[in-house]
């Protein structure tokens, strides 16, 4: 009843403001309204911009957007007769409208996101059995090595808990492949890998076809395996030791809970961010999923799964006959589906598990378009807003995953729509200036301070738009492919292995370049127009304007597609634990200062420098978090030097048995605090306007450094050719 | 040719006497039937020369030296200026007019650069062409007489287009357009027409010919012996709007008087209203019927000339009945809608009133298919919109227009929409290569529309390379740049409606509220004076036009005994009672001191001060913020008062000493009731003020909370209304409401803010209430 009554409350609420907002008003009360609003949260942003407070400035926000959108849909389109214009501003509509959906569907989302759940790792929880599943495809054994090593090391009872290594690159099929080569490959893999498992005490699994991708192969293993729980890593992400601790206990609280998952934490930077060397100061791009929208979609009980770092309940997925493969995004899929049978979700904001992401851009944009397409099949073989079984806020919250895979589409139209006016002098967008001014301007400067609201710790200014720019050039193909055939995709394993060794252009660049030429021939026309035709300076300057905007997008995007030359590609973390150094035979007491996936970097006192060289072997003894016992793990010295408290010495491991994979796990993964504390050092909103003028700052120098890399690009390719032509003479 | 001539120069022998002879001479008419009286008819009667009553009794020849006379333009001048102009009106005949043979006089001269190759001056009548001549008078008023073919002309309203197509001798810009003028004399145009029968007026609804004078003015004069009886003001107040719907010409002006004057003429009509025994006082002969019951006729009285109206009866109640027999043919019932503004006489067609969402084809407003080879071309129509219209703050109509250009025509060149004269919308031309625009939809801004007759022009500005380099007759080609299709639409869409107290508008627009009420309108003036009767009469007549239907008044209620009805207050200042002048807001001492002030000598610091900023504007980083401001107001019209949350105080209006008529309206002290004070510093001051204001051009500025007009009759000042009631005056319904509250948060920015503000807190709340109560929780 009182239910009733909240609902009915905001219903007339909302009915208020929205004849409000729909009233036909003048030009100048809509700029004075305007106005008043964007003061308005400005100052709630400076005062209190969290709690109720933050619901206020959000609905004054919303206030704004309806009016533009009940404005821009009476006013602004295009007489229908003349198609020319229309149909281009049509589209330009459609996709404006699609991003106030969009806006709509996440405002449900994380208008309130649950906070974080407090810790169980200390509390009396049941333990039940549990499979630990890590499906691989063709990734390296040492990789593995670790993740296993670290999986083996989560502090849980040893009867309880069985890892398995599901290894689809070792199948029957594989190893009498018609290829000798890869058949050879698969051979030698299976074996190798047969025996790293025994080694570590995994079991190692494999199956006779390759059929149904990753879904298919988890399902193999949830045939062969009979725990409690099933929880699942990817072939890169290695889960700290309290991993279970953490995730276990929720299963007993609920019994129709189906999915524990815990975000995703990477140890290296995402192409994007290493380009732009913003890994270490600004949230990483999936923070915003993980750190927000994974907690809105929980107070909705839709929270879904993500394929790894996530515990799921083996009763339910025997329901839907294991993991759904339609798609070849399988873990969205299946968790709509237990969703809709009334299964319920838990989303622990903690990082537990660390992982790597793709390092280069091809490799990125390649994992970006599985998950588009992916998410496209679902869209389209499952519908979620029609699904039955869902609830609505469950079906808002599919809707806002799944469409805004979309995201190419508006993007390219706001992309190309300038250069309509710009070179075809199509009118579009039926506005005066003074309109523009009082609605438009209003609007997009509302918008982003919304988003600031919504997201300002965990996503600035602008950086949404560029991530979208550059996934837009090359997910536009792969999205309406997908639309056109939606069941031609296919399972592809993200590379996430590969390093840059020398600084070049992506392989994907060139239509960076392009797009970027054309825009700046269009500034170059916004010139032209403004002085050859001042009657209509007004309209050219303000298209002119937003079509800047694309440029310094597009020139910070040549940045990105430069790829960086960096040996180091991995994240270091900071550790701080106490070891004994062996040189030469001699012990010597030192810290582990800091760790990455390859090596680590010690303090070490009352050595001396001479004893030290280059590629020396040398071990780090230290005691495991694991059980308590000491192990020496043999690693080369890469470099040191002298600090104040000693020698910091830099040390690559040399890992050759199992145990030695144990000492790395233990080392990096054991520790999930530290790397909390990575996310929180960077978690910090620069507020609109500092954000924004860092953000032209950077796409400044990025538009630079993209040039400079074209040209040697260009440089090396004309001597290239020289050279060959030059050969061919000889 | 020659024919034509030599009626000219009778016509000028004829006319030059006519004005002396016309007062002097009692004619002896009596000796022949009234009918025939030729000469003394209102609408004819500088034909009554000396040398025409003469001849008459000489039964001599009646040809060209009686014509009766017919002034055609309604207007007080009328100027056909820039490339292409035209005007279109119509004219009333009687049957007799229509039958007999007529000629057209036209007067007009031109400025000096009208290229006479290349301009042209027309004229048509109900639609045949019947002057078609180069524009090529510009050292001397030409006059042109022409007759018109027989069948041309008929009974009832006659349509009379005239155009000017001029082209400039030597100059090709846009600027050299506005030198082109051609300036039609209303004293020499006009019908004559042949007979003497044509001049006399038979039936009583013969006088709707009455027509204009030579300065475009049309005058009743109401003869009422007994004036002093207070039974006569309601009926001579209603026959006068009973007459001046009938006759619906723009400038109609009424004087009443106990014996009358024998003046005659054009556009003048005598009008003798009173009960059988008192007619004796001015009649040679009382008609032997008006003893017997209301008669409505037209006589021929030897004191005040053939063609007078005479409406009598055994005593007023007849005198009424018989008024009411005349009100029958023109009144229109309280309840029906008005679908029309009648506006025949000085504008074809008639004004369609929109009361609603409605969409108009030019063709049907008058505005045909328009081919142009100039640099600039303006035609325009009219739309009426109704008394409690009230979207000027938000509201946009709609032009769907058809047109195209031709290849010729350079980006820059723009079409401009205006509403009232002033700029409303603005299309730029950015395309070159010529285009056919299809009902290309052109946002008209409601801001300068007023309730009545509204004038929407559209004109457009056409740039070519040929225009910039001029060569020699190129301001002349022919090559056609422009074409506006009569297939274009006016587009209204659904409007607030809700009328405001006070708004002086309304009464200009269709005299509202004065044409709704249920109740007959307290008329509180002097009867004492004919000069105020008279104003009240005019006014009164100005009214029930602008109502479309008759106001009928009440003159017996005392000022105190108004109470919470509607009262319009027609006295001079000192005679207004006090209470009264502060409750319509003019300060209480101004009874005795306007009229005495001199207009100060002092400059007018302000004025000053505006001419100084004028000057220094734009120079400088500081006159770059003053454009900025500049166009802040231009582009959003943000002023101060729009910035108000609470309206203004309103301060008490003082008249000025060069105002010589004030006209305050203000809603009564108990609700519900409309008082306007019509007002000067006296009596004769108020009539030549009344007939100041209810001129046509003046009577549509008439609006705010007080108008003032000033000495000369030509200045018209308002003062906007800042604190106003809304009345009611359409059933309740949501959709009216909805805009009733966007025009007034349109007028109010800041007020829509604040509640904006409120409103959006309210729904951050109750968000905040909801997602407390509904998904997970912690």
């Amino acid at each position: 009843m009182r239910k009733l009554l909240i609902v009915v409350q905001w219903a007339l609420a909302s009915v208020c403001v929205i004849t409000l907002v729909t009233l036909p008003i003048s030009l100048e009360t809509q700029l004075v309204a305007g106005m008043c609003v964007l003061v308005a949260m400005m100052l709630l942003k400076l005062v209190r911009p969290d709690g109720i407070w933050r619901l206020v400035a959000l609905a004054f926000g919303t206030a704004i957007v309806m009016r533009y959108v009940y404005w821009r849909t009476t006013s602004t389109l295009p007489p229908f007769n003349q198609l020319e214009n229309f149909i281009p501003g049509f589209m330009l509509y459609l996709a404006e409208m699609y991003s106030v959906m969009m806006l709509a569907l996440s405002l449900f989302v994380v208008a309130l996101p649950l906070p974080s759940r407090p810790s169980r790792a200390n509390s009396n929880d049941r333990m039940p059995t549990v499979d630990v599943f890590i499906p691989t495809y063709n990734e390296d054994p040492e990789l593995l090595a670790n993740t296993m090593a670290a999986a083996r090391g989560m502090d849980y009872p040893a009867g309880k808990v069985t890892v398995w290594l599901l290894d689809d690159g070792g199948t029957l099929q594989k190893r009498n492949s018609d290829k000798i080569v890869d058949a050879n490959n698969a051979e030698r893999r299976h074996a190798q890998l047969q025996k790293l498992c025994a080694d570590l005490g995994v079991n190692y699994l494999t199956r006779d076809r390759n059929e149904h991708a990753k879904a298919g192969n988890l399902n193999n293993g949830l045939s062969r395996s009979g725990g409690e729980l099933v929880a699942v890593f990817d072939a890169d992400h290695a889960p700290a030791r309290d991993f279970l601790r953490e995730t276990v206990g929720y299963f007993d609280e609920d019994p129709r809970l189906f999915l524990v998952q815990t975000p995703h934490f990477f140890l290296n930077p995402d192409p994007v961010e290493r380009n732009l060397r913003t890994f270490e100061k600004m949230p990483s791009e999936n923070e915003m999923f993980y750190g927000i929208i994974q907690r809105g979609l929980d107070k909705w009980n839709a929270s879904f799964f993500c394929g790894s770092a996530a515990v799921l309940r083996r009763s339910a997925l025997v329901e839907t006959n294991g993991f759904s493969g339609v798609s070849i995004t399988e873990d969205c899929e299946t968790a709509i589906e237990l969703h809709a049978r009334g299964w319920h979700s838990v989303y622990v904001d903690k990082p537990l598990i660390a992982g790597l992401q793709p390092a280069t851009f091809a490799s990125f944009i390649g994992q970006r378009s599985r998950w588009a397409q992916g998410m496209m099949q679902i869209l389209r073989f499952r519908f979620p807003p029609l699904k039955r079984g869902l609830s609505v806020p469950q079906r808002l919250c599919y809707m806002s995953s799944t469409l805004f895979w979309l995201f190419p589409f508006p993007r390219a139209i706001f992309l190309v729509a300038p250069l309509f006016y710009l070179f075809f002098d199509l009118q579009i967008f039926t506005a005066s200036g003074g309109e523009f001014m009082a609605y438009t301007l209003t609007y997009m400067i509302v918008n982003l301070m919304m988003q600031n609201y919504l997201y300002g710790a965990f996503r600035w200014p602008w950086v949404s738009e560029l991530y979208e720019y550059v996934q837009t050039v090359h997910l536009l193909p792969a999205v309406i492919s997908v639309i056109l055939n939606p069941r031609k995709p296919t399972f592809k394993v993200t590379a996430k292995d590969e390093s840059i060794a020398t600084s070049r252009l992506s392989e994907i660049a060139r239509p960076f370049f392009v797009i970027f030429g054309i825009l700046l021939l269009g500034v170059a026309m916004t010139v032209y127009k403004v002085y050859a035709e001042p009657f209509k300076a007004d309209v050219t300057l303000v298209v002119g304007g937003w079509n800047l905007l694309n440029l310094i997008m597009a020139g910070c995007a040549l940045g990105v597609v430069s790829e960086r030359g960096e040996r180091a590609a991995t994240r270091r973390v900071k550790v701080h634990r106490r070891c004994d150094f062996e040189i030469n035979g001699k012990w010597h007491q030192g810290t582990i200062e800091d760790v990455s996936a390859h090596g680590a970097r010690t303090t070490v006192l009352g050595v001396q420098l001479e004893d030290l060289a280059k590629d020396a072997r040398a071990g780090i003894r230290f005691k495991l978090f694991a059980d308590g016992t000491e192990a020496v793990l043999p690693v080369t010295i890469r470099n040191f030097e002298r600090t104040s408290d000693g020698i910091a010495v830099g040390c690559l491991y040399q890992a050759s048995e199992a145990v030695h994979h144990r000492l790395v796990a233990d080392l990096i993964f054991a520790n999930s605090k530290q790397w909390e504390q990575f996310q929180l050092s960077r978690r910090g909103n620069p507020g609109l306007l500092r954000g924004t003028a860092w953000f032209l700052r950077m796409a400044i120098f990025q538009t630079y450094r993209g040039l400079v890399y074209f040209w040697r690009d260009m440089r090396g390719r004309t001597s290239m050719t020289a050279a060959q032509l030059a050969e061919k003479r000889q | 040719m020659r024919a034509g001539l030599a009626t000219l120069t009778l016509l000028l022998l004829g006319v030059t006497p006519a004005c002396p002879q016309a007062g002097v001479s009692p004619f002896d008419m009596s000796t022949e039937r009234p009918a025939t009286a030729a000469p003394v008819a209102p609408p004819q009667q500088n034909s009554a020369t000396p040398a025409q009553a003469a001849s008459d009794a000489g039964k001599a020849a009646r040809q060209a030296q009686s014509p009766a006379r017919r002034y055609l333009v309604p207007f007080s001048e009328l100027v056909l200026s820039g490339e292409y102009s035209r005007r279109a009106w119509s004219v009333f005949l009687t049957p007799e007019q229509a039958a007999a043979a007529t000629d057209l006089h036209l007067g007009y001269q031109n400025a000096v650069v009208v290229a006479p190759e290349a301009s042209r001056l027309e004229l048509s009548v109900n639609g045949s062409s019947v002057i078609g001549i180069p524009i090529a008078s510009s050292d001397r008023a030409s006059e042109i007489s022409v007759r018109i073919p027989a069948g041309v002309l008929h009974a009832g309203l006659n349509d009379i287009v005239m155009s000017a197509i001029q082209r400039h001798r030597t100059d090709c810009t846009i600027e050299s357009t506005y030198e082109l003028w051609t300036q039609i004399d209303p004293s020499r145009t006009f019908f004559t027409f042949e007979g003497n029968q044509a001049g006399l007026w038979k039936r009583v609804e013969d006088l709707r010919a009455i027509g204009v004078d030579e300065t475009g003015e049309t005058k009743f004069n109401l003869i009422v012996p007994s004036m002093g009886q207070a039974a006569s003001t309601a009926p001579v107040v209603r026959l006068g709007e009973a007459l001046a719907l009938m006759a619906n010409m723009p400038n109609q002006a009424f004087e009443v008087s106990e014996t009358g004057s024998k003046a005659a003429g054009p556009g003048m009509a005598n009008i003798v209203v009173a009960p059988a025994a008192d007619l004796s006082k001015v009649l040679a002969s009382v008609p032997a019927n008006a003893d017997a019951g209301p008669i409505a006729t037209l006589i021929d009285d030897p004191t005040l000339g053939p063609s007078t109206l005479l409406v009598s009866g055994p005593n007023w109640q007849a005198v009424n009945l018989a008024i009411d027999d005349i009100a029958k043919q023109v009144d229109r019932p309280a309840g029906s809608l008005r679908t029309s503004l009648a506006t025949r006489t000085w504008r074809t067609p008639d004004v369609p009133m929109l009361l609603d969402a409605n969409t108009l084809k030019f063709s049907g407003l008058g505005v045909n298919t328009l081919e142009f080879s100039g640099r600039r071309v303006r035609t325009d129509f009219a739309v009426g919109v109704p008394s409690d219209f009230y979207a000027e703050a938000y509201g946009h109509a709609t032009i769907l227009l058809d047109a195209a250009y031709s290849q010729d025509v350079l980006p820059g060149s723009h079409i401009d929409v205006y509403v009232n004269d002033n700029i409303a919308a603005t299309v730029p031309i950015t395309t070159a290569g010529g285009e056919i625009l299809r009902h290309l939809p052109i946002k008209v801004t409601m801001r300068h529309f007023r309730p009545g007759d509204n004038t929407i022009a559209i004109e457009a500005v056409l740039l070519t390379r040929a225009d910039t380099v001029c060569a020699p007759g190129a301001a002349s080609s022919d090559s056609k740049r422009f074409a506006l299709f009569d297939s274009s639409e006016f587009v209204m869409p659904d409007f607030a409606r809700i009328a405001r107290t006070p708004d002086l508008g309304a009464i200009s627009g269709t005299g509202f509220p004065y044409g709704r009420a249920q109740y007959a309108l307290p008329l509180i003036m002097d009867r004492a004076q004919p000069e105020i009767v008279s104003a009240g009469v005019t006014l009164m007549a100005r009214m029930s036009v602008a109502a479309g239907r008759l106001i009928a008044v009440d003159s017996s209620t005392a000022a105190s005994a108004v109470a919470d009805r509607n009262a319009l207050f027609i006295s001079a200042i000192s005679q207004v009672p006090p209470a009264v002048l502060a409750q319509v807001g003019i300060s209480s001492d101004s009874s005795s001191t306007w009229g005495e002030t001199v207009s100060s000598i002092r400059p007018d610091t302000e004025t000053t001060f505006d001419e100084w900023r004028q000057q220094l504007r734009g120079s400088g980083w500081r006159g770059q913020i003053s454009s900025f401001e500049d166009w802040m107001r231009q582009t959003f019209n943000i002023s101060a008062s729009s910035l108000r949350v609470f309206p203004e105080p309103v301060a008490l209006y003082k008249p000025q000493g060069n105002a010589s008529l004030v006209v305050a309206q203000e809603a009564s002290p108990t609700e519900g009731g409309t008082w306007t004070v019509i007002t000067a510093p006296n009596a004769s001051a108020l009539l030549d003020g009344a007939r100041a204001l209810t001129a046509q051009e003046t009577w549509r500025q008439l609006g705010g909370h007080v108008t003032t007009v000033e000495t000369g009759g030509d200045k018209v000042q308002t003062v906007p209304v800042t604190r106003f009631d809304f009345v009611e005056t359409q059933p309740f319904s949501l959709a009216n409401y909805r805009l009733v509250v966007a025009n007034w948060l349109s007028a109010n920015a800041l007020s829509y803010a604040v509640v904006l503000t409120l409103f959006s807190i309210l729904l951050g709340l109750a968000t905040a209430g909801l997602l407390g109560s509904l998904g997970r929780r912690k």
